[in-house]
């Protein structure tokens, strides 16, 4: 579904038309699901994020004026939703507190090759998924919506309540945090 | 020229680097070799990244069920729902023929009776100041709502009566309510015969209910007439059109007539509302009287006596008198033992003849309208007023998002607003006064009532806001906006509605148009949504 097709089903669906919602859950779901996924805790609480969205689309999607593509405004949409449960879950309004993001001292460049950069198998893969699912709210939300959701540092400090130079902070050392993770589990 | 860090390549793999800043690295990487062989690698790393996490997970999605009710059935739910039914039909058989006796006719809305009666109860209501007092009504009982909903919100989190207990509690409470011993008559004539002794509480409804005998329990009529000429040993409630109680009452008399006549003998208080309460020469209270309409006391009161409306007294009133209205008349039969309070509009409608006995003091007040604007306490009110509408505003916004802003759209849908407001201004009362009537349906008539007055109490909060924002005309559809476009709306409508005639058709409106744009969002939002 692109292009001109979606299109017409993105007016359909403004229209109320239940088809077209239909159309859109089908399609986008799993996408969906996946971001969740990644972004929460568990499948049940992924399941019901899910839901949520695509409950909540039938009302705001006339709020969608097209100036960002479809699935990256419903994969914002979808990030909105998790953040809210994530905050609902740990009580607390800002997920990523101060302290938690102060720059370390930056490590020089050229050091050693990534146990990321080798991900090549289906395994590695999944355990790459493992290690980011392991990883505290603080590394992994930017994560996420960096390299599942391509938003940009601008949009994750947005969604996240956070300084721009933090987000580049925090995707650094969620990264190597991650590297970390890899090179020991591979010992 | 000295490497760049890994974080700023890092960055710049991103494509976030600043354009100079990316230029200068750019030019970096084609002389340094060490860099550029970071910059690759840091971009395999996005890609591998990006790889893993677009790997969706091998997991099937539970079908989403769009249905508005997502409610997942479990055993105790069962029960509970086995429980209810069995109670429900327990008392559907008990109270068999539910439909409304023609007895209630005179409550039946579209009767041209009902239509006069509530015109004229109407236009003087809103004479006399009815809409503050119902919105004062409306916002006390709105506090409390918001007040239990906050603290049930609040409390549900920390403190969670676990859930099977709950139930089980449920269920019993539900059990132990048909305990209550009771008789229910229905028909054109209920009578209970001179002869006759109920031992129960004892419900009837019909045309006329006639109890000639005695009845041990309390008594509660739905009827066009109820005569008592035997004994009642507890309290009657009388919702019939016509009430005349010669025999004895024992208990109280709770009467909410068209019109009643005492002329036994009741052993506790009276309280009555309608539009004529007469206490004849033979009647006896043993405690007081509260009465409100058109009052006429003949007979003895032990206690004290309190009135609203128009009041003519000629028997005994043991203790104080004190009424507020338009006219008092005391005639030389009349004996008051303590004081007498009395509020009128003016002093030439108290008529106390010469021969009337007051022990204690007289205390007549006039009640002079001083114009409202020059009141400080008008001011505060108002004040108070906004404050708590903002709250209330502010709290809507805050829980439910999606619905606020939803609820304040619809107000600008207009007639179909309207219309359904008016309907639903209208038609409300009449459900909750049918669900009532039915005794299975008080639960939910309560419950009715309490959403009627909470939409009641937000439809100003709709209108305001949605006022607020074509004024306003905010670029965004942030909370501030909404509730800056708020505060001026609610301003706005505050201020017209302090015009004469034009003010009251205006909250009118407004009424009609928030509780249209509320029920029509809550139809909405009760829609399945769509099907997965």
């Amino acid at each position: 579904m692109e292009g001109l097709d979606l299109e017409r089903v993105l007016e359909r669906a403004r229209g109320q038309d239940t088809e077209a919602l239909g159309e859109i859950y089908r399609h986008y779901v799993r996408r969906v699901f996946g971001l969740c996924r990644h972004m929460l805790d568990s499948r049940e609480r992924a399941e019901d994020a899910t839901s949520e969205v695509f409950l909540k689309l039938q009302r705001s999607i006339k709020n969608y004026d097209g100036s960002i593509p479809f699935p990256r405004w419903l994969l914002r949409v979808a990030a909105n939703q998790c953040i809210d449960a994530l905050r609902r879950q740990r009580r607390r309004r800002q997920l990523i507190v101060e302290g938690e993001n102060e720059a370390e001292v930056l490590e020089a460049p050229g050091a050693g090759p990534s146990p990321l950069s080798a991900v090549v198998s289906k395994e590695e893969r999944t355990r790459v998924r493992d290690a980011i699912a392991g990883l505290p709210d603080t590394f992994r939300l930017p994560l996420v919506l960096r390299y599942y959701s391509d938003l940009s540092y601008d949009e994750i400090a947005r969604q996240l309540g956070l300084q721009r130079n933090n987000v580049a902070i925090l995707i650094f050392r969620a990264k190597q945090e991650l590297r970390r993770k890899l090179a020991r589990g591979s010992k | 020229m000295e490497c760049y860090s890994e974080q700023t390549c890092a960055i710049f793999v991103d494509g976030e680097l600043a354009a100079d800043e990316a230029q200068s690295l750019q030019k970096h990487l084609a002389s340094c070799q060490r860099c550029r062989k970071l910059v690759d690698a840091l971009r395999a790393e996005n890609c591998a990244l990006g790889e893993s996490l677009n790997e969706l997970p091998q997991e099937t999605i539970r079908p989403v069920d769009f249905s508005p009710a997502r409610w997942t059935w479990r055993r105790e739910d069962l029960t509970i729902l086995a429980a209810a039914l069995a109670l429900g039909s327990m008392v559907v058989s008990w109270i068999d023929k539910l439909s409304i006796p023609s007895a209630l006719e005179w409550l039946n809305p579209f009767s041209p009776d009902f239509l006069l009666n509530m015109i004229f109860n109407l236009s003087y209501y809103f004479a006399h100041g009815g809409t503050a007092m119902l919105a004062d009504y409306a916002a006390v009982v709105g506090g409390i709502f918001l007040l239990l909903g906050g603290a049930t919100l609040l409390l549900a989190r920390r403190w969670r009566l676990h859930q099977s207990t709950f139930r089980v509690l449920t269920v019993l409470v539900t059990l132990s309510l048909p305990t209550l011993a009771l008789d229910r008559r229905h028909g054109e004539f209920v009578t209970v015969a001179a002869n006759e002794t109920v031992d129960d509480t004892l419900v009837a409804k019909g045309n006329t209910v006639v109890i000639e005998g005695v009845v041990n329990g309390d008594l509660l009529v739905f009827a066009r007439t109820l005569e008592v000429r035997g004994t009642v040993k507890g309290d009657v409630v009388s919702l019939a059109n016509r009430t005349v109680v010669s025999g004895i009452v024992e208990g109280r008399i709770f009467n909410c007539s068209q019109s009643l006549d005492l002329d036994g003998e009741l052993g506790h208080s009276l309280y009555s509302w309608g539009r004529s309460s007469r206490v004849d020469r033979r009647a006896h209270l043993g405690e007081s009287i509260v009465a409100g309409g058109d009052i006429s006391l003949e007979g003895e009161v032990k206690r004290s006596a309190t009135f609203f409306g128009n009041v003519d007294v000629s028997g005994t009133v043991g203790r104080d008198l004190t009424m507020a209205g338009r006219s008092l008349t005391l005639t030389n039969a009349a004996r008051v033992g303590g004081n007498l309070t009395a509020r009128v509009r003016e002093l030439r409608d108290v008529h106390i003849a010469d021969g009337a006995s007051i022990s204690g003091k007289r205390d007549i007040q006039l009640r002079v309208r001083r114009n409202q604007f020059t009141r400080p306490r008008f001011y505060l009110h108002l004040v108070v007023w906004l404050a708590a509408a903002m709250l209330v505003g502010w709290l809507c916004l805050t829980l439910f998002p999606g619905f606020s802003q939803a609820c304040t759209q619809a107000v600008g849908s207009g007639w179909r607003s309207l219309a359904l407001g008016l309907g639903v201004l209208a038609g409300v009362p009449v459900a909750i006064v049918v669900a009532a009537i039915t005794l299975v349906g008080i639960p939910i008539s309560l419950m009715l009532l309490g959403v009627y007055i909470a939409a009641l109490c937000l439809a100003k909060v709709w209108v305001g806001a949605f006022l607020g924002r074509i004024l306003l005309k905010p670029a965004g559809a942030t909370k501030r906006d909404w509730l800056l476009g708020l505060l001026a709306g609610l301003l706005i409508l505050t201020i017209v509605g302090f015009i004469p005639y034009l003010g009251g058709l205006v909250r009118f409106g407004v009424v009609c148009l928030g509780l249209g744009a509320f029920a029509w969002q809550l139809y909405q939002s009760s829609r399945p949504v769509m099907t997965s």
